[in-house]
């Protein structure tokens, strides 16, 4: 006997099992037709019933059960909405099959879309950093930490809305492809990049963080203090760095008031006299509303002479010359501990979105001043001193600004130059700036503001051709930049010209190259237009408190266009050596007419940028691409389309901006004279390594030499690389190869407490200490008997 | 003798050595944060300079 057969079930996509229901196959069907302006719900309901027929007479369910008279089949989901399909269109329905295919597909879309982003918060909530590469895309983030999780929450998640419903999809497809990439995009829609901050304007005026008022300073302590707060009220409404272009020069007037406070000091603690300490601070404020300094011969002739006439008025004997020696040396301290606090606040105090500490840069070295040069002084001695610990501070960066007639040999701050290739032998830091490189003399007038400042990064502004009045450092910055993918370019126009070889493959080259110039200029500019359209609301600290050059006028309702074209729009390149291989089977470290091409490739780029300025008003420009986090990303998407090349992407990662291969063996002075000409182009800035095999530390002549080397070859920015390795068991830093050179212990051994402790020098991290301190303590525990 | 097996504590077992490199103009207080591809690079950097090579004053 022939059984009837029925649908008893449906199989879900996530594999559970529900009761069959023919009333909503009939319902998608219905709507479906609607969107095609169908009306009829009857002939839906027997469009229904006749995929259920189909699907038993074609054999697509599974039996489930049955029984004597009827067996039970279950269908897949999938299989059920083919089955609707074919229906529709059997019975002529094709306009409405399509409808339901539309649904069928956009559903499927978004299904794929949240499975991923599920999959990706996934992996961000459970894998550890170590094995998740997205966690370590920026090492500035702990991937692991709460507020470093949530970061990532939400910067893939503004990726992703950004991609499908911001950015072009010419310039989304660019980007998957791996050709451009187009940097913080999850910032696209809210904020600008980096800013050279104005700290003099806000410390001498005081400010508002937007949670509180801040009056103005009045000693150095304070003013460093709020230098900090700055720095980080800032941070909290960019995505990029905060930098401090002349730090000596901004802070001189709060060391010249703790000098006068300390002079104060000193007559109360030696004559206890109001009237008399009152009659000096009158005296001196007097003088300083129209003098900035006073530790000048000058002003130390006044102050001598304010002492000498109240001493008279008051019938006291004052020993003018011993007030300003204790207040000097007094200030002196007070400064070192004010840079010493700084930096530990900025290295410490994460309170950046994701647990960050802000990204901060501090330039000085400029300032002749006494009080200036003691700001220059401290910071590199508190530097040098390093953390609590003796740990290498991470952040602030230091950038020494290196300027002939103020600090080279022979010049008033020379020593300070000294101090600061010392500091850099033993912290890394400072690096260097050279303010006598041919792009950066041209602006330099003698004041503060025209002194080229970097981003400790390397992203420079200073050139101004919206506004050439303006051609200054502070207040400014850049405002979003992509980079293009030089060794992709190179292959794709070798794979499409593949009997191409010598000028001709480089002018195909060329041509192709420019094409995407363009594509980045345009998605430049589209940035820049969701970027104008922000108000100065949005900004309660950057554009509230005049922070943004020309911002002080601004409404809390105003857009933020104008002001913001002060700002650099860069475009910046990765992999010049790559991509010369890809061209000419040699990179310019290795030949220096391959060297002439390399350098003709980036002078288009800097051309390119000239015309764009010229032709929009706005201020493009190039930079040597600071590629962290897409140096891999960009080397695979190359490699997965042109496969594994040697020279060119048989390596893990693409050579930094026009830099020589970091694996090419090159001795100083080449490697200077080859990359040294590339500077003058990236006026967005670039940056030059030397890596030194040993701690300079105790040869700074060597060190003073490399580094004038550098900027006597018309390089704007470089440092010198060594390693700085540390063992925390024992305190010791320096370089460490396979053992510690002072306790001998390898990587990861462990070693008698009673060995450790007759190590010389022998300081542990308070981790460490407190596990010695607890077995002390157990020691010297005498059990009660 | 219970004082002594405390004093012979072993310290430092799988604590690694700590190293600092500068990444792009900045430092990373550990490598463990370097992404894979920057982790790369770092592993292939060879030197440029020693203080032999520079023949200036002492």
């Amino acid at each position: 006997m022939k059984r009837e057969k029925r649908i008893s079930s449906i199989i879900k996509r996530d594999g559970k099992n529900e009761p069959y229901n023919e009333a909503k196959i009939q319902t998608a069907i219905f709507k479906a037709a609607k969107a095609v302006d169908g009306v009829d719900e009857e002939k839906a309901r027997i469009l229904a019933y006749k995929v259920s027929a189909y699907i038993l007479e074609n054999g697509i369910g599974e039996l489930e059960f049955a029984d004597n008279s009827i067996e039970f089949y279950k269908v897949n989901i999938e299989d059920v909405q083919d089955s609707v399909e074919k229906i529709l269109i059997e019975n002529q329905h094709a306009k409405t099959a399509k409808a339901y295919i539309l649904y069928r597909k956009k559903r499927s879309d978004v299904r794929d879309a949240s499975g991923a982003l599920m999959k990706l918060m996934k992996e961000l909530t459970f894998s550890d950093s170590k094995h998740c590469e997205i966690k370590r895309e920026n090492a500035n983030i702990n991937g692991n930490s709460t507020m470093g999780t949530m970061l990532k929450y939400g910067s893939e998640i503004a990726k992703d809305f950004n991609k499908k419903f911001l950015i072009r999809e010419e310039h989304v497809k660019a980007y998957e492809q791996g050709i451009i990439h187009i940097h913080d995009m999850d910032f696209y829609a809210l904020t600008l990049n980096c800013l050279q901050i104005d700290v003099g304007k806000l410390l001498d005026n005081g400010f508002n963080t937007g949670h509180g008022a801040l009056r103005s300073p009045g000693s150095i302590g304070s003013a460093a203090t709020l230098v900090c707060i700055i720095i980080q009220s800032n941070q909290n409404e960019m995505f990029g760095g905060q930098s401090v272009p002349t730090l000596d020069f901004s802070l001189a007037p709060y060391v010249a008031l703790s000098y006068a406070k300390n002079i104060l000091l000193y007559l109360d603690a030696q004559f206890d006299n109001e009237a008399l300490t009152f009659a000096v601070k009158t005296a001196i404020a007097a003088y300083r509303q129209k003098h900035r300094h006073l530790m000048n011969e000058k002003a130390k002739k006044v102050l001598l002479q304010i002492l000498a006439e109240n001493a008279q008025k008051y019938g006291l004997e004052i020993d003018g010359k011993k007030a300003l020696a204790f207040a000097y040396k007094k200030t002196d301290k007070d400064t070192y501990q004010a840079m010493e606090a700084m930096i530990h606040n900025l290295c410490t105090l994460n309170s950046r979105a994701g647990s960050q500490v802000p990204f901060s840069s501090l330039n000085t070295g400029m300032d002749i001043s006494e009080e200036g040069r003691m700001v220059t002084k401290n910071l590199f001695l508190a530097t040098e001193a390093g953390l609590g610990n003796g740990e290498t501070p991470i952040f602030p960066i230091s950038i020494f600004s290196l300027k002939k007639g103020i600090n080279r040999k022979g010049d008033p701050n020379y020593d300070l130059f000294r101090l600061a290739c010392r500091c850099s032998a033993k912290r890394l830091f400072p690096n260097f700036n050279n303010i006598d490189s041919s792009f950066n003399r041209i602006y330099y007038n003698g004041k503060p503001e025209t002194v080229c400042a970097v981003m400790g990064c390397r992203t420079r502004v200073l050139g101004n051709d919206y506004d050439p009045t303006h051609a200054v450092t502070p207040s400014r910055g850049n405002l979003s930049f992509t980079t293009v993918n030089l060794p992709y370019l190179a292959l794709l126009v070798r794979s499409e010209n593949p009997e191409s070889k010598g000028e001709a493959l480089f002018e195909a080259f060329m041509d192709t190259v420019g094409q995407y110039i363009q594509v980045v200029f345009a998605q430049l500019l589209d940035r820049f237009e969701i970027q104008a359209k922000r108000t100065a609301g949005n900004y309660p600290f950057l554009m509230g408190q005049g922070v943004y050059l020309g911002s002080e006028n601004l409404r809390p309702e105003d857009e933020i266009r104008e002001v913001i074209k002060h700002g650099t729009l860069s475009i910046g390149f990765i992999g010049l050596a790559e991509c010369l291989v890809a061209l000419f089977g040699k990179h310019h470290g290795e030949d220096t007419a391959i060297n002439e091409q390399g350098l003709r490739i980036i002078k288009y780029f800097y051309d390119r940028c000239r015309e764009e300025t010229k032709k929009t008003g706005l201020n493009f420009s190039l930079i040597a691409s600071p590629a962290e986090g897409c140096s891999g990303r960009l080397l695979r998407l190359t490699r997965d389309k042109f496969g594994v090349l040697e020279g060119i992407t048989d390596r893990d990662y693409f050579t930094n901006s026009f830099h020589v291969p970091v694996y090419f063996p090159i001795r100083a002075g080449e490697k200077i004279q080859i990359e040294a000409p590339y500077h003058k182009y990236c006026l967005a800035g670039a940056i030059s390594y030397i890596e030194v095999s040993e701690d300079l530390s105790p040869n700074i002549d060597a060190f003073e030499t490399l580094v004038t080397a550098m900027a006597d070859a018309d390089m704007g920015y470089f440092s010198i690389n060594h390693p700085v390795d540390r063992d925390p068991v024992c305190g010791y830093v320096g370089i460490i190869g396979d053992t510690c050179p002072r306790c001998g212990r390898h990587d990861g051994e462990g070693l008698p407490l009673s060995v450790l402790k007759k190590v010389q020098g022998y300081s542990p991290d308070p981790k460490y200490a407190r596990v010695h301190a607890g077995i002390q303590e157990e020691n010297d525990t005498i059990p009660n008997s | 003798m219970q004082k002594q097996s405390v004093q012979d504590e072993i310290i430092g077992e799988g604590v690694p050595f700590s190293r600092i490199r500068r990444i792009t103009g900045y430092l990373v207080g550990d490598m463990d944060r370097w992404n894979d591809a920057k982790k790369a690079e770092e592993a292939d950097r060879v030197k440029h300079f020693t203080a032999k090579d520079c023949v200036c004053r002492h």
